[in-house]
């Protein structure tokens, strides 16, 4: 065993630079599975422990403010609740902070604790007097809102101010940056702020055990017909909440296990083309071992311990680093679920994963070292290596025949010589060019849907009214603009439709919204009242199809829908409903718009227009530019998949240097005799770069489709995830010159790194080498 | 005749010293001379060689071959001296092993960027090895592969043609139809730097042969003048005991 470990130290510091190689490549991999598998084993762990310990509740319900108190405390028992907390008295507020304007549920709430949905106080305390009001953390940290903060509250006609006095965490709501917000006042002080279209109670419902999907519909159904029709109003269960809370770490391991698997993937075919590579060119030696009495084993071992040795080391650092670098994702989980953060991971998976990689590293070198193994002696030591034959014969003929320089020809011929070495090669090119095109595309394709969102580039200003503000003032001055070009008015109401658990948000427009960009994925966008626009999960859940007609529910009083198309919208994980406003001319009370897209004509400045909007009403409005820019969590997931093309694209040059490292020592005799016949220092760079840009350009062609297809494996299941389907458009986010650039970049890239090696071929010293011969 | 290669007072010394060397060799070689450089191993007959290619430096003194001063090129120029101007042929051939024998052939003229194959098809005629044109070099005897690196070796008219050992990998009967057909090639013309460590090949081929040992010349014959004999140069080299 002695005499194996000395051999293959010796080799391995022979080898310096290919030790390189391996340990870089490893180590990355192993860094980026660790990572995605600490995510997919700690992420359900910390909103589990978060529900249980603040008593989440499983089913929200929101009634009518008519409905009879003493008919809601009856409910519990109605649906099975083992426990439950309200009602609550609640109202929607909007109030001004700053220049901004916000709205929020505000609940009357006399504590925050009780036997659901414990609050966490993570700053300040909890209300003592009516004018202190307590915001979610998510809110505050959001908006930049402190403890101590006053609010003027803009929705009733007192506008009474209000000090926030604490910040809580609740489990059963969303983060601020992906769902709308509640804040606690005391019940006394609810009153003063409502007005009767604005209020509603709130029940909590907690179960015996934790109610699957059908489950909780079934109690909805049943609070539905135990109740005077219109009763309920809204409904959110802890299933939806915790997609919210999750999602963001959900896509980010998709994409982390997609990409881990490509480098690990890309690392077994660096090892196997170097093992190859290394007993092709050490042919001599291996009799020499076998000479002096190394077993067949043995010298199978010499050849994996080389790689193993590296690779060790890299799992040493890889593992952990990996496990690091989940925890800034997991710790973002615990705060935004109140909880004390502490390192979560776990020292089994991580073990597992660390022998696991070793040894798929092991059998790559293992596999091909068992050649050398398997040598008979007397034919190695007779021979300085394995004889090439006519490998790439056909493709240096082509391009002789193109009339390619012969340096052009001969690096031409050499990329495929070895054939398996080629493949291996192009295999860690092909997986680094698909990861860049996902990398370029996903983000372009989180853009469009995020410019769908936000309606960039359709309209300039957004402008929220409070409930004391009418509407057809509101019009009155906006329209009084002169570089108002559009107005799209937007109001909302529930919508009960049957098939789905919770009440539906509606989008109501009163104007040309076919204009404010949403995506159509499927069918078309409405053109008259009646007529339905809905996201995927809503017509799955609903089990719709385009052109079905179905009968929803707004305030107790029925509608005749029809669905005409499908959106893209991520509002409650794709349930949703698009209509013109029209559409609920008879449903009492008349609902009315509240939020308004403005349009304003070419070259108008927006920021002098929201100034004079905005003063001509600053309590009751609520003007601002419209809001572009991405959320955090797409955010983060465009720079983790910037991380991992880096990476990716970084093993596949390594591949590429490899091979040609490898093809350079190999052919070291081959090179010193062209130089002796005459080729120039220049010529055997561009031989060798040749060698690296057919690889390169063979690697990344074959790499489009396949990294086009894996864009569009991301985009249906990102959008699976949020509840929707792809929109076309955000499929086809490549213009056909970059469907070429991209994989002749990676020509250049490879070109590039074959100057190392190129740079020694040139430098070969013809009389040492021959005459080592 | 026109003098073709100059060495003056050339020394060449390897990692300091500690491995082979030439030590202050001055040669004149002449156009059109078939000369042997024969001397056992290690005593710098092939640097002396290699220096003539262009593929080493002098660590002293100087090369001059075609008038040109091999030690003031170059990597890139030296490159393009053997190009233009030697054709070698190594003891072991040397082919390109995933080029067929034409191919290889025709290696230093594409360098050259020329295309040359009615010429290279030509020169393995003349060499007797049309047939083997495209096979590939496994598939070759040895003399059929070092006819093959002679043919690349003439395929662009060098001014000088170099031979280190080119019998030395080979049979005794393919040896001879090597040094036949480089006897051939002197006798249209063709310089010619043999190298060896075979006596009898030297003297039976060469017009002139300088023994070598321990990096100095020790003796220079031309065999064509009457007062030194074949025998005499073998007796210098000290093989008549071995006969």
């Amino acid at each position: 065993m002695r005499a194996v470990i000395v051999k293959s130290l010796a080799d391995l510091r022979r080898r310096r630079l290919q030790a390189g190689v391996i340990f870089v490549t490893v180590l990355f991999a192993m860094a980026a599975g660790t990572t995605a598998l600490t995510l997919t084993s700690q992420t359900r762990d910390p909103y589990q422990i978060a529900f249980d310990k603040q008593k989440g509740a499983h089913l929200q319900v929101a009634f009518n403010a008519a409905t009879d108190q003493k008919l809601l405390g009856n409910t519990p028992a109605l649906i099975g609740a083992s426990s439950f907390g309200g009602p609550y008295p609640a109202s929607n507020i909007q109030f001004r902070f700053g220049d901004r304007k916000y709205f929020v549920d505000a609940v009357g709430r006399d504590n925050a604790g009780g036997a659901v949905e414990v609050l966490s106080i993570t700053s300040g305390r909890w209300p003592l007097s009516n004018d202190e009001i307590v915001l979610t953390r998510s809110f505050s940290e959001l908006n930049k809102i402190s403890v101590g903060d006053r609010l003027k509250v803009t929705s009733v006609a007192q506008t009474p101010s209000l000090t926030v006095v604490g910040e809580a965490v609740d489990i059963d709501e969303g983060s601020a940056d992906l769902s709308s917000q509640r804040a606690w006042m005391l019940p006394a002080a609810l009153p003063a702020l409502s007005t009767p279209d604005s209020s509603f109670y709130l029940m909590d419902y907690r179960f015996p055990s934790d109610p699957t999907s059908a489950q909780l519909q079934a109690s909805i159904d049943r609070l539905k017909s135990g109740l005077p029709p219109g009763s309920v109003t809204g409904s959110l269960n802890y299933l939806l909440i915790r997609s919210i809370f999750n999602i963001t770490n959900q896509i980010l391991t998709g994409v982390l296990v997609a990409f881990s698997v490509f480098a690990l993937a890309a690392t077994v075919a660096i090892v196997a083309t170097l093992v190859t590579g290394i007993v092709i060119s050490a042919y001599r030696e291996i009799g020499i071992m076998r000479a002096v009495g190394f077993t067949p084993f043995q010298v199978v071992e010499v050849f994996a311990l080389q790689i193993v040795i590296p690779a060790l080391a890299a799992c040493l650092i890889g593992v952990p680093a990996g496990t690091l670098a989940s925890q800034p994702l997991l710790a973002n989980s615990s705060h935004a679920l109140g909880l004390a953060y502490t390192p979560t991971f776990s020292i089994g998976l991580d073990l597992l994963f660390f022998f696991g990689g070793l040894l798929v590293v092991a059998v790559a070198a293992i596999v091909p070292a068992l050649r050398a193994g398997l040598l008979k002696p007397i034919v190695a030591i007779t021979k300085a290596s394995v004889p090439r034959g006519a490998g790439g014969r056909l493709l240096r003929r082509a391009a002789a025949y193109v009339r390619f320089p012969r340096p052009v020809v001969l690096g031409i011929g050499d990329a495929f010589a070895r054939p398996l070495r080629a493949i291996l090669t192009l295999v860690t090119v092909l997986l680094g060019v698909a990861t860049v095109v996902v990398a370029v595309g996903l983000p372009r394709s989180f853009e469009l849907i995020n410019n769908s969102e936000t309606g960039a580039g359709n309209y300039q200003v957004v402008v929220i009214r409070s409930n004391a503000y009418p509407d057809s003032e509101v019009m009155r001055l906006l329209k009084a603009q002169p570089e108002t070009a559009r107005v799209v008015s937007i109001g909302g109401q529930n919508v009960i439709v049957p098939g789905v658990a919770d009440p539906v948000n509606t989008h109501l427009f009163r104007g040309d919204s076919s204009r404010l960009g949403y995506m159509v994925v499927a069918g078309r966008w409405y053109t008259a009242p009646g007529e339905v626009v809905a996201p995927a999960a809503l017509i799955r859940d609903a089990h719709l199809k385009i052109g079905d007609s179905f009968t929803g529910t707004a305030n107790g009083q029925p509608l005749q829908l029809r669905l005409v198309g499908e959106t893209y919208d991520i509002n409650n994980l794709g349930h949703s409903l698009f209509m013109d406003i029209a559409t609920m001319a008879s449903v009492k009370p008349a609902v009315e718009p509240f939020l308004y897209d403005i349009t304003l004509r070419p070259s108008s400045d927006v920021s002098s227009y929201v100034r004079r909007v905005a003063t001509a009403q600053p309590d009751l409005l609520d003007v601002r530019a419209s809001d572009t820019s991405l959320i955090a969590p797409v955010k983060i997931i465009d720079l983790v998949l910037l991380i991992l093309a880096g990476i990716l694209a970084f093993i596949g040059v390594g591949g590429v240097f490899n091979m040609l490292l490898l093809n350079t020592r190999e052919r070291v005799r081959d090179t010193a005799t062209l130089k002796a016949l005459g080729m120039s220092p220049r010529q055997l760079i561009v031989m060798v770069g040749a060698s690296a840009g057919l690889l390169a350009l063979v690697g990344g062609v074959v790499a489009m489709p396949l990294g086009l297809s894996l864009h569009h494996v991301l985009n249906d299941a990102i959008s699976s995830s949020a509840g929707n389907d792809t929109p076309p458009a955000a499929y086809g986010v490549f213009a056909a010159w970059e469907l070429i650039v991209i994989p002749l970049g990676g020509v250049v890239v490879a070109v590039a790194a074959a100057l190392i090696p190129g740079r020694w071929a040139a430098r070969t010293n013809v009389v040492e080498v021959l005459h080592a011969e | 005749m026109t003098e073709l290669i100059r060495l003056t007072d050339v020394t060449k010394v390897y990692q300091g010293g500690i491995t082979g060397a030439l030590n202050g060799v001055s040669l004149a070689v002449e156009k059109g001379e078939f000369t042997a450089i024969m001397g056992p191993s290690g005593s710098g007959k092939s640097t002396m060689l290699n220096l003539v290619a262009g593929l080493d430096r002098p660590t002293s003194g100087t090369v001059v071959v075609g008038g040109t001063d091999l030690g003031k090129l170059g990597e890139a120029g030296s490159a393009r001296f053997r190009r233009d101007h030697i054709g070698f042929v190594f003891q072991f051939f040397y082919l390109l092993p995933n080029l067929t024998a034409l191919e290889n052939v025709l290696i230093p003229a594409q360098l050259k960027g020329g295309a040359a194959t009615g010429r290279g098809r030509e020169l393995l005629e003349q060499l007797g090895i049309k047939d083997v044109a495209d096979r590939y070099p496994a598939r070759l005897s040895g003399g059929q592969q070092q006819r093959v690196a002679i043919a690349r070796a003439l395929i662009n008219n060098p001014t000088l043609l170099l031979a280190d050992e080119p019998t030395g990998a080979l049979d005794t009967q393919s040896g001879e139809q090597v040094m036949e057909l480089l006897g051939g090639l002197h006798g249209g013309g063709q310089t010619i730097l043999l190298v060896t460590h075979d006596a009898k090949l030297a003297t039976r081929h060469a017009a002139r042969v300088i023994s070598v040992m321990d990096g100095k010349i020790v003796d220079d014959a031309r065999l064509e003048s009457p007062e030194r004999a074949p025998s005499e140069v073998i007796r210098v080299r000290g093989e008549e005991a071995t006969r």
